[in-house]
């Protein structure tokens, strides 16, 4: 059963988003531009933490982590090289999904709210060591003054708003649809059935840890690659753009798109991230009383949109247009408190029949 | 004074002092946190805004104390009372969530935290806030050789003491017993005609009293500042990971290790302080990472 | 232009000063919504200038942020709402915690409102990020107080002081007054870097010994540290005769209480001025008592430009000026005096080679000019100590330290 809009509409109102996109810089002025591309990138982290908190039903607060480790490999190369964007974004990609590498034992055996909190810390520390680490990062003041680069040899660099936020706006686009891609074939498929019944994966055989895996190393490279954007939007990188705030605005951004949809995770944290900076401009000192009444608000107005903590990421997954992937009632398995956590889906079900 | 051998103290004398303060900061993050454990492990919430609930309690210390004792008491029945009405108000707002929907939770109670602050902030302005504590307590005393603050000394006391109330309460009352249960199977509860939303109601409005609580007392200690819901929570929420749900020894145990970590941790390994808390939190997990959420038994 | 502030108006009581941001704010919003998108270049009524003002208005360093844009409104209000002959329009954005906030905020001020000149920034974080945004605009910025270290400073001109120098400028004091050994502990993060590195540096090349064991300064984890007495006893056990640190905001208070109650609080304690300045000596208490500092500022400095400053402030606010304040209310005066010689159409690029060719600045701390290879002040510092003032508890200036800048 589909709810929502019916499917040619939705198709209608996806081609006039991006025409929109395309259009704005012709649209607004400057300042609108380069709001609109460094939050077009956050959505491209948003993504990464969709297809953990609601594909995988990993819920993260860590993905600024690899997040940052892509921007500061993306300044460096910038700084030191001066090299074109796609090798940026190959650098980023790189160092993003190496991060995860190195950080996946911890979290793929664990499940739930502990996710949640072993992530947290990984964030923390992340940001601390990027406070530190000031030969590579240049400190809490952060790395400036990276050149404009051309997006790929031969090209004209990127000098104005207009061509960083195509720029921005053209690498988001692609890699939102080759996830989105992967995620409708066989690939996705054993990913949603890993998230929606453990047991019975484990039991025909399936190796759901591997595949838990797999997701957290491609959420790192999607974030590190957005962290090579960062750097193209806005020519610096400092830790205060990789706080457990950010963490936070970008799950709560993941949660109003639906916690599953790349779309949605896209559309949500644009609407976190656009409040916050527009807000911030319209009143200045009181922001956060804004965001507070907008994210209230969002939870009793959104109820589809916020379904669940695991498993039940089946929000706004219409958004993508895919079909559902299994028929179980929504919040059934986080009807137990802490069934879920326990790590042992056996259990869960034992306890949730 | 001329440095000289004789006056050098032993090598384990410069731990001592750091070692005390541990115990009275853990026991301060015990009483905050202890609400915030008792929110998830027996109403199944996951309250962002649990460290409101204390910067309310700290703000109404620094709004009413006096320096005097009565000043002292009003404000810890006034911040108890305001804590404990701010939970039951966050209790109505969070009737219309499905159970178990932690991150729709997280969604609402944060931005309550995120209003709320921005308010507190514009009651009482940006700068840190005075406390002033009665005088018999506003010194140091001696302890083995070395000077400590007395409120601190004092405190240690008081939140012991509040410590094994809660001991009690849980372990031997009908309402303790009801946690409990709640605890071990919230859906037998239920059928026992226990209403939930009354639950949520008791268990919110008695973690905003045992919040609003450490905030008056623990003023003098982690005082009233727009930085202070956020060090609490984070603070809370790695105590409630570390000391698993629903138990006091639990909490109490882990409560006092993030407080030796942030003091003797950092007298013994200071190059390593900044990574101590959370890399402490992140090996426990890992560790015991599929049997930490399992239910403890309770006390 | 949501935030314009025109206050050509006479001074107003105190309740309807209150109110009037909120005023203007709502017709604000009602002349943004109408005119979003004439934006055209920012000279509107003849001989209006647009000045953007940057600063912490939410967030940890809201209580500096506030007195950034107050201090600047003081020299506006007191000056008919002009600088340099010309109607000020002041539009002001919020820097929030650090550059992710300063940013938007800042490309806001630059792109949308086209400013001529921007003033403030609370954070050095924030000034490094908004760096490339104000060298690709080529307008003049006239920060008055985060400073981080610039490559290039052609259009960047500060008003505070560069990090290093408040401890470059009591080092010989310490070294002079204290028989012993000194230990130096400060915040981890580069404004704490700087501060300290400004004092040990300075103090080991007139001699000075630091106390702390390997010869380093201890750096407490910023801003998460809240209790400092593990610190204290590393002091106490390092036989340390004297302390000297930089801690501000919420920090400064837990410091400065814990200390007074732990084991070291007979040690003299000297520090960077902003661990006693403005509204945390309130919340500190009699804890502050005694404590000595370094400013290049205090409000008891006895010259008609701070007489008439500090009485103008009281008439607004309940306690004295600060630094902050002094330093952008300074900002406004160098933009008051650039403006005034950079002809009748002062672009933005005549502004910046109109306040390099400024002399001598008289100021409410002394005069002072701007160094040519720092673009920040060759000024004054000032010995203060904490002390009883009337009813309450003031930074009182003992002596005269040395003058730093090149």
């Amino acid at each position: 059963m589909r709810r929502g809009l019916p499917r040619p509409l939705m198709r209608a109102v996806a081609v006039g988003a991006v025409l929109a996109a395309v259009a704005a810089p012709w649209l607004v002025d400057d300042y609108t531009t380069a709001l609109l591309a460094r939050t077009l990138l956050l959505g491209l982290v948003g993504v990464s933490v969709a297809l953990l908190t609601g594909v995988a039903g990993l819920p993260t607060l860590g993905q600024t982590a690899p997040f940052a480790a892509g921007a500061y490999a993306g300044a460096a190369l910038s700084l030191h090289t001066g090299s074109v964007g796609v090798v940026q974004l190959a650098a980023g990609a790189a160092v993003g999904a190496a991060f995860a590498l190195v950080t996946v034992p911890l979290v793929v055996y664990a499940r739930g709210v502990v996710v949640l909190m072993i992530t947290l810390a990984i964030g923390e520390l992340a940001v601390v060591a990027a406070n530190r680490w000031r030969s590579v990062t240049g400190g809490t003041d952060g790395l400036y003054g990276m050149p404009s680069a051309p997006p790929v040899w031969g090209l004209p660099v990127l000098d104005t708003e207009r061509a960083r936020y195509l720029y921005v706006l053209v690498v988001v686009a692609i890699v939102a649809g080759v996830t989105l891609a992967v995620l409708r074939t066989p690939a996705g498929l054993l990913l949603r059935a890993s998230r929606d019944d453990e047991a019975r994966m484990r039991a025909s055989g399936h190796g759901v840890t591997g595949y838990f895996a797999v997701a957290y190393l491609a959420a790192g490279a999607i974030a590190g690659t957005a962290g090579s954007l960062l750097v193209t939007a806005q020519q610096y990188v400092s830790p205060a753009d990789f706080g457990f705030e950010i963490s936070a605005l970008l799950l709560l951004g993941v949660v109003i798109g639906g916690t599953a949809s790349i779309g949605g995770a896209i559309a949500g944290t644009a609407l976190v991230v656009v409040a916050r900076d527009w807000l911030s401009g319209l009143l200045p000192g009181h922001a956060p009383l804004v965001l507070g009444v907008l994210f209230v608000l969002t939870a009793y107005l959104l109820p589809r949109g916020v379904a669940g903590l695991l498993g039940d990421g089946r929000g706004l997954t219409w958004l993508a247009g895919r079909r559902r992937s299994g028929a179980r009632p929504a919040g059934e398995r986080t009807a137990v408190p802490g069934a879920d956590a326990a790590g042992d889906a056996t259990e869960s079900r034992r306890v949730s029949a | 004074m001329t440095i000289g051998a004789a006056s050098m103290p032993g090598p384990l004398d410069a731990y001592l002092i750091p070692a005390l303060d541990g115990v009275a900061f853990g026991l301060l993050l015990f009483v905050a946190a202890a609400g915030l454990v008792f929110c998830f492990g027996v109403a199944d919430i996951l309250n962002l805004a649990h460290g409101t609930l204390y910067a309310i309690g700290a703000y109404t210390a620094a709004a009413l104390t006096d320096g005097g004792w009565g000043g002292l008491l009003l404000a810890l029945a006034v911040g108890v009372a305001a804590a404990a009405g701010a939970g039951g108000v966050l209790a109505g707002m969070l009737a219309p969530v499905r159970r178990g929907d932690h991150l729709t939770q997280a969604l609402l109670t944060f931005g309550v935290a995120l209003a709320g602050g921005s308010l507190l902030v514009s009651a009482f302005g940006p700068d840190s806030l005075p406390v002033r504590i009665p005088a018999a307590l506003d010194g140091s005393v001696v302890v083995a050789g070395h000077r400590y603050a007395a409120y601190r000394l004092v405190f240690i006391g008081v939140a012991a003491l509040l410590a094994v109330l809660l001991y009690l309460v849980v372990a031997r009352t009908r309402a303790g017993m009801l946690v409990r249960a709640a605890v071990d199977d919230a859906e037998m509860l239920a059928s026992l005609g226990v209403n939930p939303a009354w639950v949520r109601v008791g268990v919110l409005t008695a973690a905003g009293a045992l919040a609003g609580a450490a905030g008056v007392l623990g003023a003098p200690i982690i005082g009233p500042a727009p930085t202070t819901a956020e060090t609490i929570l984070l603070l809370s929420l790695v105590i409630v990971v570390l000391g698993g749900l629903g138990s006091v020894g639990g909490t109490l145990l882990a409560a006092l290790a993030v407080g030796e970590i942030q003091t003797l941790g950092v007298a013994l390994a200071p190059t390593a302080a900044p990574f101590l808390l959370f890399a402490a939190m992140i090996v426990v997990l890992a560790v015991r990472s599929r049997g930490l959420f399992r239910r403890w038994r309770t006390a | 232009m949501p935030f314009t502030v025109d206050r050509s108006s006479r001074r107003t009581p105190h309740r309807i000063r209150r109110a009037l941001p909120a005023l203007l704010l709502a017709t604000g919003l009602v002349v943004s919504a109408t005119a979003c998108n004439n934006a055209s270049q920012g000279a509107g009524a003849a001989g209006t200038l647009k000045i953007g003002l940057l600063a912490s208005l939410s967030g940890t360093y809201e209580a500096v942020g506030t007195e950034l844009r107050d201090g600047f409104q003081l020299y506006l209000n007191t000056h008919g709402g002009k600088l340099g002959g010309h109607k000020i329009e002041l539009v002001v954005a919020d820097e929030g915690n650090g550059a992710p906030t300063a940013v938007p905020a800042a490309t806001k001020l630059i792109k949308q409102d086209k400013v001529h000149a921007l003033t403030g920034i609370v954070g050095g974080g924030s000034m490094a990020a908004v760096t490339p945004l104000l060298t690709e605009a080529k307008i003049p910025f006239v920060g008055s107080n985060g400073r981080p270290e610039l490559k290039d400073v052609s259009r960047i001109w500060h008003t505070s002081y560069l990090s290093e120098e408040p401890g470059a400028a009591i080092a010989q004091y310490v070294r002079d007054n204290v028989q012993g050994s000194v230990y130096a502990i400060g915040p981890d993060y580069q404004g704490g870097w700087d501060e300290l590195k400004g004092f040990t540096d300075a103090f080991a090349k007139v001699g000075g010994k630091l106390a702390n064991p390997d010869g380093k300064t201890r750096f407490t984890p910023f801003p998460a540290t809240t209790n400092f007495t593990p610190y204290f006893a590393q002091i106490k056990a390092s036989g340390a005769s004297a302390v000297y640190t930089f801690y501000a905001g919420t920090a400064a208070v837990d410091f400065v209480k814990q200390y007074a109650q732990s084991e070291i609080k007979n040690l003299p304690l000297y520090a960077a001025g902003f661990l006693t300045e403005g509204g945390v000596l309130n919340a500190q208490g009699d804890a502050a008592r005694n404590i000595y500092s370094v400013l290049n500022y205090s409000p008891d400095l006895d010259n008609a430009e701070n007489r008439s400053f500090v009485a103008a402030w009281k008439a607004d606010h309940d306690g004295s000026p600060t630094t902050y304040a002094m330093a952008s209310y300074d900002a406004a005066a160098v933009l008051d005096k650039a403006i005034g010689a950079a002809g009748a159409n002062p672009t933005p690029e005549k502004i910046n080679e109109a306040i390099a060719g400024l002399g001598q600045i008289d100021s409410p701390r002394g005069t002072w000019q701007f160094s040519k290879k720092t673009h920040s002040p060759v000024q004054k510092w000032y010995l203060r100590q904490v002390r009883q003032d009337g009813r309450a508890l003031s930074n009182t200036v003992v002596t005269d330290l040395a003058t730093v800048g090149e």
